[in-house]
Parts: C-alpha cells; structure tokens; sequence
C-alpha cells in the first residue's frame, strides 16, 4: 500500500519500536504493555475511542509521560527519553491538538524560537530557510506573516514546520483534523502525503475513521489501553475498524423513524444580525429534522444563539408556533418550549465546578417543582430528576454530588442532552451535537436526536459534519454567508451540498 | 460509551463518601498551611534572635491566655466578618467588591444620622433603624458602581476604587457640616466627631457578663455577625439567587443559555454585598466610640478581603479566619512588650497565612478532583478532563500559579 518514499516495505527494520509500554495514572492504566512499530516513510494511523490510551503512548514516545514499564528502541538502539528536547534530538516531533505559538511574533520568530542559532538573530536566512522548507513539501504559509493574523490551518503549518525545522523525521500529530475545516484537512492530507514521499515518518492520531482509511499506510487500534489490533487500510473496513475500537459492532446508519411530518414549529424570515447572518430564513417542521450544512464560520454559531435568545437579532422574525420570539430573554424562549445543545458544552453548556445536580437544574430553577416562592431551592427534588436522568441516560458519575469536569466528553454531553430533552421541547437545536465524542458516544447521541423525530418534535440540527447530517436530516439546506443556499434531500450526491456549501448552488439541485 | 456493559470494579471497592472526603482533605490542607505558615515565620523569628516558642506563646497568651484577651480577639473579628462576607458574596458571583471600605464609611454617616434625629424612639426600636439605616447607606453605595457593571460594564474593582476616595471625603465634610458636634464641653478641644449618640442606641457592653474587660468593647453584633454569616451561607447554597450567583462567577456563558440574568443576578448581589458592608462600621460607632468619628480605623474593608481570601469565601470559614485574624492581631501586644520581635512581624504572619492556605487549599483542590476522577473509574475521564491541562501549555508554568490565586474561580 505504500507510496513512495521507498523504505516503506515490510522487508526494512522499524525504524522506532516501541515494546511493552506501561503507563499508569493514579487508578488507571492508560497503556498497558503496548507494542508498536513505525517504519520509515509510512504514515501510521493511531486510532481508539477517547480514552484508549493513544495520546498517552505517544506522549510517552515524546518524552512528556515517563514510562512505568518497557523500552523505546530508535533505529535499532534502545534509548531514554526524558523529555521532549531529547525526543527532538532523536528526530522524534509532535504536534498537539491546543499550538503552542507566540501571538504577537512573526512565522519566522515562532520557528525559530529556542534554536536561534547564536547570539545574533539572522532573521532574514531563517526566514529564507523556512520558505524552502515550506516550498518542498508545498506548505503554503508565509514566514513573515503574524501567527495572530493566521487561519488554524496555517497556525498547524507553522506547527508542523516547526518541527521539520529542527530536523525530525517522525512526525506525531495528535488529532490534528479536529481543528481544520473540510478544505483545510484536504491541504493537511496534501502536506502529509509530501513528507511521507519524503521519506519521513508520520503518526496520525485520530477516531476519525474515514480521514485514516484515506491516508494511513497502516492502522494501529487501541481499546483501553491496549493493542487490539493492526491493519493496512486495504485489509479492514470502518465498520471493523468502529468494532474494533468501541468492542461491539456499531451502526452508522441508523433507522430513521417514519413520522408524519406536520405543522410547522419553527419559521425564520430574512434573520440578519452581527454581520454573519444576511437574510437567512428557514422552517422545521413538527416530526421533522432539519440539518444545516456549511463550513464553519458561516453564521453557525450566531443563527442558534439568535434562536435560543442569547442574541438579538437586527432583523427578521423568529416564530415558535406562529408566535414572535425574536429578541426575547432566554429565560422566556426555553419556557415557550425550546431545547438547546450549545455548540461548545463547556462555555455553554455546563458550570464545570459546579455538581451534576446543579447543571442539571440550569435553565429550570424558576420551575415551581424545584424552588419556593422565596427562592428557596428543593433539593432533594432535583437531586431526584438527576438520578433519574443518569439512569434514564447511562451517564457514567458516582454519584449526583460531583463535579461536571469529572465527566468524560460523552458523559458531560450527555448531561446536557438529558437536561434538554427532559422538558420535552417543541424544538431542539443541536449544534454541532456530537463534537469530539467517540463513536460509541455519537450513536447514542444520534439515537436520542431521532427518538425527537419520532415524538412528533422539531430538531434544528447544525453541523460541521456530513456524516452527521446525511444520518439524521430529513431535509437538508446549506448555509453560506449567513445565508441558505439551497435546500436538498436527504440523498442529494455530497458534490451538490457540497456545491451548495460553498455559496454555489445550483437551482435545479432541490 | 458503553463498552462492555458493566462498570469497572474500582467505583464499587470503596465508597467513602465524597463530602468526607472533602472534608477531610480540607482539614488536612489547613493544618498543612498553618504549620508552613509558622515554620516560616519562626524562620523570621530566629533572625531576630529569639526564641520561636517563646514568642509564638506569648502571642497565644495574650489573646487566648485570659477572659480579656478572647474578649478582645471576638471584638476585633466582629466587623471584620461582615466585612469579610460582603467581598465573599460579590466573589460568588465572579466580582470584586473592593469599595467594602466606602460602603461601610457611608453607612456610618446614614447610621449616625439616624441615631441623631430618631432618637425620640425606644431603645429596641431606634437601634433596629439605625442598622437599616446603615445597610442602606452600604446599598446605595454599593448600587452605583453595581448599576455602572451592569449598564456600562465598567469594572467594579476601578468604580468601587473612585467610590471609596469618594466616601472618605463625604465622612469629612458631613463631620464638618451637617454632623459636626454642638455638644462638646466649653473650651474642650474634641477632636472632629458627629454628637454623642443616645444611649439607648448603642450596642452594649456584652463583656461584664463574662468577666471581659469593657474596653475590649465586646458587643452582641458579635452574634449579629455569625447570624449574617449562616444567613449568607444559606442564600449562597439553597437559594435560587445563590445558585445563579455561582452560575455566574463559575461559567458566564453556560448561565446565561440557562436562562439566567446575569446583570440581575450581579447587581443584586452588589446589594447585597453592600448591606453587609453597612454593618462592618457598626462595631466602632455602637459599641466602641458611640459617636462617628472621622475615619479613625480605615481599612476594615480591604482587611475583610484578606479574611474572605483566609476562609476561602466560605461564610464559616470566614468566622474561624476572622477569629484567628483576631487572635494574631492581638498578639501584637505581647510582642512589644515580651521581645525583640517588631510588631510588623504579625502583618507578615497574616500574609504567609493568607499565602499558605490559598496554596494549600489548591492542592487539595486538584488532589480530590484527580481522586474523583479516578473513582469514576473510566480512563477516558482522565485523557478527556486531566491531561489536556497538561498539553495544552506543555511547557507553561503561567497556567499553574496564575490560576491557583485568581480568587474568581472558586465555588
């Protein structure tokens, strides 16, 4: 399967192996005795659920975890890594999922930082190093731009060449598609497949399967903790692979409930606000869901909080059932019968050091079930509702007296979905619902978005993902410019949405 | 999530429930915090040549060794917990109410005032006026830097600032003016102070009864003072205010997706910290001068936010720091008399105090919160909500200090 880069066979010895790795953390095993190979020039795809260990192990490879048991050995020689300037010196790199760049400095300054070379700072040969290095592996990233003024991809680039400057060969890029746009991961995919041809060595660290079916060379799956297996792409499928990491098969596509679809529950006219939004209307009917498609940045974000009240609107209308919310306080919005998943649960969402019985009377403590008139709050009561919707959810806490952050991603998502759907909105927005959840995780949330359908109740569905919307939409629109630019089918080709996406859409696509 | 179906065992194995488990690490971080505190300050001690023990029993003694030391050290404490209360109700909710010192000045002046023109009232009756009066000198004071967060979101701590010079000044010209003492004897020389108020309107000496000494001013707003402090300790933690107020301080946007008014919630939480304020100035012109004086102790407010920082905003902790504040301020007087040590000494074991428990009391904090985290069993807990802290400043010192003594962050 591999391409290029000539060393890639299986004949050639592994260029860093790994053997018998154990890492602990106080009650975990984060990595028990794993063992990996990476072999010169390939691009190898690290893949599990969150949790399984993957970013521990190469942690521990960049010398940022000390290891509790086994041995690294680089080109055949058993070596200690104590930190990540040791990984560095022996050719070993990461990129991680938050960049580590001075703002205020220039693409160069940020490169260069820690290996200027010398007391005097030759910034114009750096600068003209950098833009060859950039050039031979097609980096499209200018070193004399500000890094405050760059997009995130180009903020991965310089991260990227960062490393390359200092000489590495194997490359660990942790997750590095979570941040990126669907353009931007294709130029990621682009860069990658240069440096593999190049000869360097690449660990993509990911849970997206369709991203390492496309670039892997091979694919190492981890389940907590351990090594359940190792495959080249050609050999596996993503439903093995999904098998594979949650240990149970998992369904991509789920049934979708047949409704009657029926008056309308939702209706926005010409919405404009904060110069992202620019006269964009849509409907969602009852027993209906309805996913916005685009990329994001192109009102996402402003459209659901228009909806939920957190903002107002310029103008346009906004009707819940006929009546006008357009401008009303949040409070008044959610009692008129709205649910909202908040596209960032950790700004929105949840209070992290508050307990679960706490965010799990956000938004209801006016309720007559939950405070007095003096404002007295009932405890127990909620305490009640909370047990009942950890049950009622499978949300993984000891008990309701917890702190949120003591949640994992699925589970903290989860306490938001149960809050929400307890009061049983009319409409539910979910924005970007299943944002760096698992696949176990994603198809309970899936399931959950479905079962509104199939009450009878509107869901406005917002995602960056594809996937998610062809899994759930009955109708599709893409927004572009804070606007809709078409409206499709659940089985329009993706070229058309795609199309439609990015601001071009034809009129015979609906 | 489900793996594979059941919950792995080590949530089960032990169940100490997690309050204790609190508790406990809270304890053990004070005790830790209090012995760094004086293994430095022996340290400091030493230097001066003398004897650690020696001094640190004579501060005891004298503010715990007799009926008149403890009588003083409760005396000291009683302003200073409502002050102490008034910042911790504006941290809930994620602000800092810097101008206790003004709000207290005012409330001095409106408490006076009533005392001076309702004094036609009984006693049970004109000491009731008196400290609504002075809550609603503390509130009106407290409204406008409250009213300009939530209109303008000018920063409460640069309003309160200008609003305390402000006060300072309004006690000096109504002292001057519409307050300034008629009732000085012929050819006195007094120094500048309202008219003496009517007796029945003070707070009297509790002290008698216990044996203490009247001029430690022991008073009954003692036991105002810790019924203020379970009050604000009920409000924070089972009330709706309460509840959105710490919404609030802990994540402003979650709270308002739930529906929650933040600019409501903060000015009424400005209020009600200035309330509280009003009561700190109550203790010198009721049960120590019985007249308003000008500006003799200035700084009770800016003390009580060291005291709310020593009780970690907790309304019970801060009746215990304000009481310990007590005791070391007292301690002052041992040690002019009984060694070589200067009296400053004690300004400087209140700040390793202050220093120590806020340490302290961080480390504990993670400590349970990486304990939970593995009870909860899953090792996705700890990549998903721990290790991220680590990776995201992979080599940042800024993201562990900073964060340990930002007060705006606590529950």
């Amino acid at each position: 399967m591999t391409t290029g880069g000539g060393a890639g066979g299986n004949g050639s010895p592994p260029l860093v192996v790994l053997e018998h790795i154990t890492k602990r953390f106080p009650g975990v095993l984060a990595n028990d005795e794993v063992d990996l190979e990476l072999r010169a020039g390939e691009v190898h795809a690290l893949i599990g659920e969150n949790g399984a260990g993957k970013s521990t192990l190469m942690r521990v490879l960049y010398g940022m975890y000390p290891a509790d048991g086994g041995r690294i050995l680089v080109r055949g020689q058993e070596i200690k890594i104590g930190s990540p300037r040791d990984a560095i010196a022996n050719g070993i790199g990461m990129v991680h999922q938050h960049f580590v760049l001075v703002d205020p400095f220039t693409v160069t300054e940020n490169i260069i930082l820690g290996e200027e070379g010398g007391e005097r700072l030759d910034v114009v040969a750096a600068q003209q190093r950098i833009a060859e290095l950039a050039d031979s592996y097609g980096f499209r990233v200018d070193p004399g731009a500000v890094v405050e003024e760059l997009s995130v991809g180009e903020e991965q680039r310089v991260e990227i060449l960062k490393a390359l400057y200092r000489g590495v060969e194997i490359l660990i890029l942790d997750e590095p598609t979570a941040v990126l746009t669907p353009s931007e991961s294709k130029d990621l995919f682009d860069n990658l497949r240069k440096l593999r041809e190049a000869g360097r060595t690449i660990v993509f660290i990911s849970h997206k399967l369709d991203e390492v079916m496309e670039i892997a060379d091979r694919i190492t799956v981890l389940r907590r903790g351990r090594v359940v297996g190792e495959t080249p792409p050609a050999e596996t499928s993503k439903a093995k692979l999904a098998e594979m990491m949650v240990g149970r098969p998992v369904l991509f596509r789920l049934e979708k409930p047949t409704v009657q679809i029926g008056e309308p529950v939702l209706r926005v006219q010409d919405l404009t606000g904060d110069g992202k939004l620019n006269g964009l209307s849509l409907e969602v009917r009852a027993g209906e869901i309805l996913g916005v498609a685009g990329v994001e940045g192109n009102g996402q974000r402003e459209l659901a909080e228009s909806l939920i009240g957190l903002r107002t609107p310029a103008s346009g209308t906004i009707e819940l059932e006929g009546s006008s919310i357009a401008g009303r306080r949040v409070f008044d919005i959610r009692n008129a019968g709205v649910g909202y998943i908040p596209e960032d649960r950790h700004e929105q969402g949840l209070v992290l050091n508050m307990t679960l019985w706490e965010n799990a009377l956000l938004g209801r403590q006016d309720d007559a079930e939950f405070s007095g008139t003096l404002g007295v709050l009932f405890i127990k009561k909620v305490k009640e509702l909370t047990a009942r919707l950890i049950k009622l959810f499978d949300i993984r806490a000891r008990s309701v007296d917890v702190a949120a952050s003591t949640l994992s991603g699925g589970n903290q998502q989860k306490l938001i979905l149960a809050r929400e759907l307890e009061t049983d909105p009319k409409l539910l927005i979910a924005a970007q619902p299943t944002r760096g959840l698992d696949v176990g995780a994603i198809e309970f949330v899936w399931k959950q978005i479905l079962d509104q359908k199939a009450a009878g109740r509107g869901v406005l569905l917002i995602s960056a993902e594809l996937d998610e919307i062809y899994a759930l939409s009955d109708r599709i629109v893409t927004l572009y410019e804070g606007k809709i630019t078409g409206e499709f089918p659940p089985d329009a080709p993706p070229e058309q949405i795609g199309m439609g996406m990015l601001g071009r859409a034809p009129e015979e696509a609906a | 999530m489900a793996t594979q179906g059941l919950a792995p065992p080590i949530a089960v194995a032990r169940t100490r429930p997690a309050w204790l488990e609190t508790f406990a690490g809270q304890a053990l971080a004070l005790l830790a915090s209090f012995a760094i505190a004086l293994v430095a300050g022996s340290l400091l001690i030493i230097a001066y040549g003398e004897n650690p023990i020696d001094v640190y029993t004579s501060i005891l003694d004298a503010s715990l060794g007799s009926a008149d030391g403890i009588g003083y050290v409760l005396a000291i404490a009683t302003p200073l917990i409502f002050s102490a209360l008034a910042v911790s109700v504006c941290f809930k909710g994620g602000m800092f109410n810097i101008g206790v010192e003004g709000q207290y000045l005012v409330a001095m002046i409106t408490a006076a005032v009533a005392e001076l023109n309702l004094d036609f009232l009984p006693g049970p009756l004109l000491i009731p006026a008196v400290l609504i009066a002075a809550m609603l000198g503390g509130m009106i004071w407290a409204a406008v830097p409250g009213v300009l967060k939530v209109r303008t979101g000018a920063h409460e701590v640069v309003t309160t600032i200008m609003m305390n010079g402000i006060a300072v000044s309004l006690v000096g010209w109504a002292l001057n003016g519409p307050l300034h003492y008629n009732d000085a004897p012929e050819g006195a020389f007094v120094d500048l102070r309202s008219n003496v108020f009517p007796p029945e309107g003070l707070a009297g000496d509790l002290g008698a009864k216990f044996g203490v000494t009247p001029g430690a001013h022991l008073s009954w707003l003692l036991f105002l003072a810790i019924v203020a402090a379970i009050v604000v300790w009920f409000l924070i933690r089972r009330t709706r205010l309460g509840y959105e107020a710490r919404a609030v301080g802990s994540s402003p946007g979650s709270a308002k997706a739930g529906g929650v008014s933040i600019g409501s919630t903060q000015l009424r939480l400005f209020l009600i910290s200035g309330a509280l304020a009003g009561l700190v100035g109550m203790h010198l012109i009721l049960a120590d001068r019985g007249y308003l004086p000008l500006n003799y102790v200035v700084g009770l407010g800016f003390t009580g936010i060291a005291v709310a920082f020593l009780g970690q905003n907790n309304p019970i902790g801060i009746i215990f720091a304000a009481i310990l504040w007590g005791i070391l301020s007292r301690g002052e007087v041992a040690l002019q008399i009984s060694s070589q040590v200067p009296r400053e000494f004690i300004i400087i074991l209140q700040g390793l105090l202050i220093l120590t428990v806020v340490i302290t009391y961080q480390i504990a904090k993670r400590r349970l919160a990486a304990r939970q985290l593995q009870r909860a069993g899953l090792a996705g807990e700890l990549e998903d909500s721990a290790a991220p802290e680590e990776s995201s400043g992979p080599r940042g010192p800024e993201d562990t200090g900073a964060e340990a003594l930002e007060p705006g962050k606590r529950i």
